[in-house]
This record gives C-alpha cells, sequence and structure tokens, in this order.
C-alpha cells in the first residue's frame, strides 16, 4: 500500500483543495497586514509586514517538508517530542519565576521560541498516539481517560502558571475536543460535567489572577472595566460594524489607521479585516476557515488508520479553536483574550506551528485510502 | 509499531463521530455570520456614523505629584497649574499658516515653530501633540485660544507644572522631574504590573528626592473616556450610541503623597544664604545628632529645578553640564575628599584606646618632624612646644598626630575609622552616594601592587593620604562624639502622608551604631576617652588657641574640628601663604564639623568648602551662620539677655592657617 501511494507521485498526492483554501487565506491575510501595519508617514514597507513574509515562507516550506514525511514518523516522535517541549516548559517557568512578571519564552537570539505554543500541537500528536491505540467503541473509560488527562494537565498545568490562561485554555480545548471525537462512556461523561460544574466556582476563586477574573466579568458586564478591556471590546465593535456591507476600502479605515484600534496586527488583525472590507471581506474570510476545516474533516474520514484520522482531528482543533476564540472576541460573543487568528494574524511561532498542522493535516490526506 | 493501526477497517470506527464535528462547525458558521451581519448591516450605519463623525479615546489624566513639606508642614514643592499651547501634526493640515499666525504672538520665529513640529512627528509620530511653548500668560492663551477653530491642530491645555519654591535652594535635594521619553519606557516598565505601565510623556522623578520617593510622588493616573472628532478635538456632548449605553469609564487619578521631611525651612534658608553670600563651592548638611534627622542640605553653586519642569533649553543643560563647580552635583554626598584635620579626632581616640598616649603625655612639636630622609611639616612654622592630646586636637598640631600615627599604623586606624562609619554609603536614602575609603595596608598591597610605606602612617594620621570621605559621613561620625556614643541613621523624611493628611508611614529614629557600647562597631571605645576628644573638641571652638575660635555663637559653646584638604603637594613656605592668590581650581578645600551646644548638643553641621583655602576660614563661618540660625529659632532667650558682644567675621584671619 505505501509503495502504491509513493508511485503516484509526489503532486498527484498532494489536496490541491487544502493548498488554495491556505493561499487564498495566506493572500488576503498579506494584503491585510500590510494594512494593518502601514505607517502612513514612512513611504517604505513596514519591518512587521518584511517579517511577516518572511514566516509565511518559512510556513509554507514547513508545510510541504511535512507533507514529505509520512506521519507515522510523529507516531515514534511524539513522547520525546512531549519530554522536550514539557522541559522547555519548565525552564520558562523558572526564568519567570526569577525575571517579575510573566514570560512565556525563551530568546534563541533571532526568534522568541514560545514553548506553550508549540505544546498545543505537540499534545495533539501525543494524544493522537494514545487513543489510536486504546479506544473502545463503546466510548472511553476511566482506565483509558487516566493517561490522556495526565498527558494534558501537566503542560496545563504549567502553562497556567507563567501564567498564560489563554494558551492553556486552547492546550485543554485542543485535548478534549480529541477525547470528546473518539466518545468518552455516557456515565462518566455526565459526572465529569458535574464536577466541572462545582469545581467552576473553586477555580474562580483560587486559580484566576484578578484580571483575568476582570477580562470575564467584564465580557458579561462592559461598564464594570473602566479600564483595557471595555475599551478594546466596544472600539473593536466599532471597528468592525462600521465596515457596513462592502467596507471603508482598503487603507481606509479609520478606526485602524488612527491607532484607535490596541494589538491590530496581532490580535485584532480581524476587526482590521472587517472594518476595511465590510461584510464581504469578513464574510469571505470566514467561510474560507469554515471551508477549510470542512476538506480537513474529510481528510480525517479518510485516513488509512486511526492514528491519521486522529491526528487531523487534533489540527483541526487547533486552528478551529483559535478561530472562534478570536473572531468571536473580535466581534464580541467572547471575552478578550489574547489568541491570534491562524494564518492571518502577525507572528512567528503562531504562524510556523499553524504551518506544521496544515501540513500534517495534507500528510495524512496523500496518504489516505482511496475507497 | 502495531499492525492494526494500519487498518482501514480500524479507522472507519470514527465514522459515526464525524457528525458532531459538522454540527459544531455549521452552529459556528451560522451564529457568527448572525452576528457580523448584526453588526455590519443591521447596527452598520450607525456605527459607520459614529465612526467617521466622532471616535472615543481615553484620555490619560495625570495625578497631581504629592507636595513636599516641611518639618513644621510649609511647602516646599508643589504643583502650579500653566497653560500651554501644541500643535498635533495628524491634524495640522495647514501648518504653515497656522505656525505663521502664532509666531508674533509667542515672539517664535516661524520656521522654528514648523521645524519642531516636523521633527517630533518623526520621532513620536503623527497623533502626539507637539508643545510649542508653556507657561503662556493671559494675554496669549486669549488670543490663541480665538485661533484654534481656523487653525486645525492647535490646540491649548492646562498643565500641571511641578513648582519648587525655595528655588535654588536645596535643589540637589529636591532632584526635579521630566517626561518619560520613548527610549526610558522599556527600562521603566520592565518591573511594572500592566495597570500600572507608564505611557509615553508621563511625569517622573529624575533626581534626588523626586526619584528616590517617585512611587509615593507619582500617584496613579486617571482617564477620561472622550469623544474627538475627526480632527481629534475633543468633543463634549454628543449622543451615545445605544450599544454603548450608560458606560461610565471615567477614572478618578489618585493624587501622590506628601513627604513632610526633617528640613526645617528657616534653617534651610539660612544655611543657602550664607553659602550665596560667601559665595562658597561646596556642600553642607545640619541634622539633629539625637535622632538623625536632617535639618538643612545645601549644595553650592545650585540650580532652579523647576526650569527642568518648564522643559528645559539644551542651552541651560548645556551649561549646568559644562559649569566648572558642577550645580547638579549633590556634593554633600557625592564628592569624597580626604577629611583632612577633621580626623585628627579618630586618630586620637586610637591613640588613647591603644594605650600609644594618655590625657596627660605630651609630645614636644617643633613645627617639623623628621621620618627617614624627608622632613614632614606642621602647619605651625614654629611649632606649638609641648602638647597633650586636647591642646593637640585645639591647635591640630599635625607632629603630634604624626608620631600617634607611626605608633598606631594604619590598620589599627582604618579600625577605628570604619567604626565611626567611614568608608562606607551611609544609606541615606539618596541617588548617587559614594563610600568614601578607608585604606588598610591590605587594601593598598592589592590596589597599587605595592606595600604599605611607613611613611605614608603619617601623612594618612592627619587625613592627608588615602582617605576619602564625605561631608555626611563626617558628620554621622561627628555626632558619635556630640552623643558620647549612639548614633542615628541619618534620614530625610519624616512622615508620608495621603491626600487627606492621613500618616501612611512615619519614620522614627533608627539606631544605626554606638562607639561606647560597641554595637554595630568592630571596636568600643570607653567613655572616659570619648569625653577627653569631646574635651579638645570643645577647646578648637573655645579654647585660647582653638582653630575655630572666631566664629562663635552667643551663649552657645560649640564643638568641632577644622580640616584643609591639600590638592597639591607644596613647600613648606608656600603653604598657606599665597593660597589666596592662586587661581580657585588650585585652592585648597576648606572641611568644618561641629556640633552646638557643645554640653548638650543639638545640631551637628558639616560643611565642605571646595577651594576656600582653609577650614576655618572657608567652612567654619558656614557652619556658624547655621548655628545661630537654629539658636535663634529653638532657643530665642539665649538671644535676648547677652546680645552685645558680636563677633564680625572679619577677624578671621584671611591666611587662615590655624590647622
Amino acid at each position: 500500500m505505501e509503495m502504491q501511494i509513493e508511485e503516484r507521485g509526489f503532486l498527484k498526492k498532494l489536496d490541491f483543495n487544502l493548498i488554495f483554501v491556505i493561499l487564498a487565506l495566506n493572500i488576503i491575510g498579506l494584503i491585510n497586514l500590510f494594512s494593518a501595519t502601514h505607517d502612513p508617514e514612512t513611504v517604505g514597507i513596514n519591518r512587521l509586514f518584511t517579517m511577516q513574509m518572511v514566516w509565511f515562507s518559512g510556513g509554507w516550506i514547513l508545510f510541504f517538508l511535512v507533507t514529505l514525511i509520512d506521519y507515522k514518523v510523529f507516531l515514534k516522535m511524539a513522547y520525546p517530542l512531549y519530554v522536550i517541549n514539557v522541559i522547555f516548559l519548565i525552564v520558562v517557568d523558572l526564568i519567570g519565576n526569577i525575571a517579575y512578571g510573566a514570560q512565556r519564552w525563551l530568546d534563541l537570539g533571532f526568534f522568541k521560541y514560545q514553548p506553550s505554543e508549540t505544546m498545543k500541537l505537540v499534545i495533539a500528536l501525543v494524544l493522537a498516539k494514545v487513543l489510536a491505540e486504546k479506544s473502545p467503541i463503546s466510548g472511553l473509560g476511566l482506565k483509558e481517560l487516566a493517561m490522556p488527562v495526565f498527558l494534558t494537565l501537566i503542560p496545563f498545568g504549567l502553562t497556567v502558571s507563567q501564567p498564560d490562561l489563554g494558551t492553556a485554555m486552547m492546550i485543554a480545548s485542543v485535548a478534549g475536543s480529541m477525547l470528546l471525537f473518539v466518545g468518552i462512556r455516557k456515565t462518566i461523561l455526565i459526572s465529569l460535567i458535574i464536577t466541572g460544574i462545582l469545581i467552576i466556582p473553586l477555580a474562580w476563586n483560587f486559580g484566576l489572577k484578578e484580571y483575568q477574573k476582570n477580562r470575564v466579568l467584564t465580557f458579561i458586564d462592559p461598564n464594570r472595566d473602566p479600564q483595557g478591556a471595555g475599551y478594546n471590546s466596544i472600539q473593536s465593535k466599532i471597528a468592525v460594524g462600521s465596515g457596513k456591507f462592502f467596507g471603508k476600502g482598503f487603507r481606509n479605515g479609520t478606526q485602524s489607521q488612527l491607532d484607535f484600534l490596541p494589538e491590530r496586527h496581532t490580535d485584532f488583525i480581524y476587526s482590521v479585516l472587517s472594518e476595511e472590507h465590510g461584510f464581504v471581506g469578513s464574510f469571505t474570510v470566514f467561510t474560507l476557515f469554515i471551508i477549510l476545516l470542512l476538506i480537513g474533516i474529510k481528510i480525517a474520514s479518510q485516513a488509512r488508520d486511526k492514528y491519521g484520522a486522529l491526528l487531523v482531528v487534533g489540527c483541526l482543533s487547533i486552528i478551529f479553536w483559535h478561530m472562534f476564540v478570536n473572531i468571536g472576541m473580535v466581534i464580541g460573543m467572547l471575552p478578550i483574550v489574547g489568541i491570534p487568528l491562524p494564518i492571518m494574524s502577525y507572528g512567528g511561532s503562531g504562524m510556523l506551528t499553524t504551518f506544521v498542522c496544515l501540513g500534517i493535516i495534507s500528510s495524512v490526506s496523500a496518504r489516505r485510502y482511496i475507497f | 509499531m502495531n499492525e492494526y493501526l494500519s487498518d482501514p477497517e480500524e479507522a472507519k470506527d470514527y465514522l459515526p463521530r464525524y457528525k458532531y464535528i459538522y454540527a459544531l462547525v455549521a452552529f459556528t458558521f451560522v451564529i457568527f455570520i448572525m452576528r457580523l451581519w448584526y453588526l455590519q448591516v443591521f447596527q452598520g450605519e450607525e456605527l459607520r456614523l459614529f465612526s467617521e463623525k466622532n471616535r472615543f479615546k481615553i484620555k490619560k489624566i495625570q495625578a497631581p505629584r504629592g507636595m513636599v513639606i516641611d518639618r513644621e508642614g510649609k511647602i516646599l514643592v508643589d504643583n502650579f497649574p500653566g497653560f500651554e499651547v501644541s500643535i498635533t501634526p495628524q491634524y495640522a493640515t495647514e501648518l504653515e499658516k497656522t505656525a505663521h499666525i502664532i509666531s508674533p504672538i509667542l515672539g517664535l520665529p516661524t520656521e522654528k515653530i514648523i521645524h519642531q513640529v516636523k521633527v517630533e512627528k518623526k520621532k513620536n509620530g503623527p497623533f502626539r501633540p507637539v508643545v510649542i511653548k508653556n507657561n503662556l500668560n493671559r494675554d496669549e492663551v486669549a488670543r490663541l485660544d480665538r485661533l484654534r477653530i481656523n487653525n486645525p491642530g492647535l490646540d491649548i491645555s492646562m498643565t500641571i507644572q511641578r513648582s519648587y519654591l525655595l528655588k535654588e535652594n536645596g535643589a540637589q535635594l529636591f532632584g526635579y522631574v521630566g517626561e518619560i521619553s520613548k527610549d526610558e519606557l522599556p527600562k521603566y516598565n520592565k518591573n511594572l504590573r500592566p495597570d500600572e505601565q507608564f505611557s509615553q510623556g508621563d511625569i517622573v522623578g529624575k533626581n534626588g528626592l523626586e526619584v528616590v520617593y517617585d512611587k509615593d510622588l507619582r500617584g496613579s493616573s486617571g482617564q477620561d473616556f472622550i469623544q474627538v472628532d475627526a480632527r481629534g478635538r475633543e468633543i463634549t456632548s454628543l449622543s451615545v450610541p445605544e450599544f454603548i449605553g450608560e458606560v461610565s469609564l471615567t477614572r478618578e487619578p489618585i493624587p501622590g503623597r506628601t513627604l513632610m521631611l526633617t528640613i526645617d525651612k528657616d534653617i534651610q534658608e539660612a544655611a543657602q544664604a550664607s553659602f550665596v553670600a560667601k559665595e562658597r563651592i561646596g556642600g553642607a548638611v545640619a541634622l539633629n545628632p539625637k535622632n538623625g534627622e536632617i535639618l538643612a542640605w545645601v549644595n553650592g553653586p545650585s540650580f532652579d529645578p523647576t526650569e527642568f519642569s518648564k522643559g528645559i533649553s539644551s542651552k541651560m543643560w548645556t551649561e549646568l553640564i559644562n559649569h566648572p563647580f558642577k550645580p547638579l552635583r549633590n556634593k554633600v554626598i557625592q564628592d569624597h575628599f580626604p577629611p583632612g584635620s577633621t580626623f585628627k579626632a579618630i586618630v586620637a581616640l586610637a591613640a588613647l584606646e591603644e594605650k600609644e598616649v594618655t590625657k596627660s603625655s605630651t609630645v614636644f612639636c617643633p613645627g617639623f618632624y623628621k621620618f627617614g630622609r624627608r622632613i614632614y611639616h606642621c602647619h605651625q612654622k614654629r611649632g606649638h612646644g609641648y602638647v597633650n592630646v586636647v591642646q593637640a586636637l585645639e591647635q591640630s598640631c599635625d607632629v603630634f598626630f604624626y608620631k600617634m600615627g607611626l605608633a598606631l599604623g594604619i590598620d589599627r586606624i582604618a579600625k577605628y575609622a570604619r567604626s565611626f562609619g567611614f568608608g562606607k554609603r551611609t544609606g541615606i536614602h539618596m541617588v548617587n552616594e559614594v563610600p568614601g575609603l578607608v585604606p588598610t595596608e591590605e587594601w593598598k598591597q592589592k590596589t597599587f601592587g605595592e606595600p604599605w610605606q611607613p611613611g605614608e602612617n603619617l601623612s594618612n594620621a592627619i587625613g592627608q593620604g588615602f582617605f576619602l570621605t564625605t561631608a555626611l559621613q563626617l558628620a554621622q561620625a561627628f555626632t558619635s562624639f556630640a552623643n558620647a556614643g549612639p548614633v542615628f541613621q541619618p534620614h530625610f523624611v519624616k512622615k508620608v502622608l495621603d491626600i487627606d493628611g492621613k500618616v501612611i508611614q512615619d519614620i522614627k529614629e533608627e539606631l544605626k551604631f554606638d562607639t561606647v557600647t560597641g554595637q554595630n562597631t568592630e571596636v568600643k571605645v570607653s567613655k572616659q576617652n570619648m569625653d577627653i576628644i569631646r574635651e579638645g573638641l570643645w577647646m578648637v571652638g573655645n579654647g585660647p588657641s582653638g582653630t575655630a575660635k572666631w566664629h562663635k555663637v552667643a551663649n552657645t559653646p560649640i564643638a568641632g574640628k577644622t580640616g584643609t584638604v591639600q590638592l597639591f603637594t607644596l613647600s613648606a613656605d608656600q603653604v598657606f601663604a599665597d593660597c589666596k592668590s592662586r587661581p580657585i581650581k588650585q585652592r585648597h578645600h576648606g572641611w568644618f564639623v561641629a556640633y552646638a551646644p557643645a554640653d548638650n548638643p543639638e545640631i551637628v553641621v558639616s560643611v565642605l568648602a571646595e577651594h576656600a583655602c582653609s577650614g576655618s576660614g572657608g567652612a567654619a563661618p558656614i557652619a556658624r551662620d547655621i548655628i545661630e540660625a537654629y539658636m535663634k529659632k529653638y532657643h530665642p532667650e539665649k538671644f535676648v539677655a547677652a546680645a552685645p558682644k558680636i563677633i564680625p567675621n572679619k577677624e578671621t584671619p584671611d591666611n587662615g592657617n590655624a590647622d
């Protein structure tokens, strides 16, 4: 079977639908970032934009490299990668404790490596391995749940203590999505939900920092917070809404061009798009994401084995939850959390992680079983 | 790897599960598209109008900085409102016209205004207003206000200006404030929580108490949620869209705390007046030996820190930096020099304690001392004859101390010096304090790679060798003589008060060391020997041959010690004879450290008079003035009965060769 696929040639193995959707998002993202980072004062191209070109070029190289690799290689590498990544998380935690405040990255000179960013991906790899080996049709029992939950809790705890609640929730969401996909026995699922309901008040009182509580409360009641979060939320809503149906036009977004929007090139990139290209623009990009997800789900269902299917589901859940939380925040449906929008937002770590995810999906697709 | 993993039949197990994923994706799609439709199409018109006509912005409200008051509540540093005119580059569509119109009102050339706006726009971006002129008078404000409508970008705003009411007096103590620049921001924000972060243009302390107590004085800024029009101008009454509702995003600023200093404004002013009248270069500190509270702290020459709040001109800054006598320096703690003869008090005590001399034993001073092949001169060419330890201090006989130095050796002297607080920072809460230096044989070997020379014991015993000290260290050491032992931590701040006058922090006296009980010191000295030194110091101010006997305050015995720092090694004949005729930069520094009233000291004064030739002529008159101001204020009764005898300063011999 392996031979069969190899014989079909690399080009033929590629899923061009997938590549076209990513490329479309990529091009729109760059045009949009150009507008978000453009300084009307200077003639030249912004440094951030140039850097983003570097990141996405690197991203595409990674994409094709990962596509070439048989995803079974990740099966063997899952545990070592997991251990290395956890060690990096511990190192960052220790450095963070010495230098006051939150530190989430290691300075590698040319690049600030953020271990919690790659952890999202590594948790998907390791859970795919564990679940592929042991998942009864009847759903996961307590015995089967123990290992995946344990593997998730370690990086989750380390990321929470950084403190980076947003990324920690992402790790938990990815793991949770995969477990729910495989299926959990009904009795256990129900008791888990009940425990969750009981634990939330406890976590609220003892687990969250004051500013984190504020963000959630501000979301529920924007009048509460006179400081940052309420303001950002309102400004973002004004930006999105004022785009109307066709938008204000490229580089004509007053909200974004005039500094009203905070973090407009990273977390609020989608509001720049919505303001300048209106409902047409925001609908197009959102729909492209949905199409990307649908292509992904199809690839998962055609995977030649359980491991492949689970890998794709894990990678898809990373992309989905980022998109869900980010766009939900920008359009005022979710609290302000520092989560970037895949492919569109500026950022090296995020861009590279996303393209590895997409590469894995493509790799599974290239080796899919044709029914 | 297990074979079954590659089995497509196994992967089919999951097929029934995909419907849940499809459902989740579909649900998200529907909800988000509905929300986008609602915002962009349903509410789009309203939000579009809102974003075009007016916008929300958060305006930072600077908290007024805390006041600084003296021990009696008299205001020393305050904030005064002022008006400034600015141009915001982004909105200044007709910059040249605007600059041309305001130029005659402000008395600034048009090109200069345009140039300034362009330079700062490049530096700070187009949205940061460029301040063209501050401290506008009423007339200017009225005339400019009318121009605002036709000159977009032109604005007048109220500012709070930090004002130092004593002007040049105490400038180095109070310090000054300034704006944080773009480059400094990362440094300031490095260790701050997100809600405490500074932004560009915030005012912070840059020197002196302003920087040391910046956290207390700064307060925390508030904010106002304002609407601005397309030109960035503030709009007051516009309807707020429904979705924002009754949002009140205003937060009141919390004013900074008030610092109540231990400084006494009256004594501070007397000290400054004395410094200015005598045109002295140097520093003086007065403190209360009973608790370490600093009563006065002056440095000369000085500058007016209010200029920094106004935005100091580069010309003035250059002048301050290049001034030959460094007005920005806090000379009381930042300049260290050899202690000169003031150090003889320590050497005398060491000699008594180490039993190298007794109270009654005498040394013959012929006016010089021959050691090896070199002749060491006494400042008194004809000699002092037979002197005991008290007389040696009174007349500052060098020969006596040459012998003591030889007998003791540097390491034994160093032990006593360190016990009196020399050689390390006093720990006063102030920036730029230098530690001074106490040399030892080991130190010299390490620093110069050469062994200690026996001859160096002689010069160091009269405080002329490697020893380095500050005016404050000397005040601290002489506090121990004043109190016969205990020394309290010198400090400036008495209380920290909040805006309602509630005491946040009450700083009490703190015993730092005690040379008689031996607490926190290397050596423990006896009360008897301490009293012998006190007698010697009393004789300096009151004895028939005392080196400071010309400087008296009515009914107030002063005890102390003069000292001179020789900047150059001179032959015996020229030692003091032509000091005053030399260029000022080559003249000796003078020290005087004193306490009064000698029988029950309430004030210790230490004066450094740079390039003033001698301690008795240069430094002692200032100390006298400070002590007199203190006594007149706190013991006026002493001046009522015995007024007639006034000792004019003119009697001070100009050659000043008394020490």
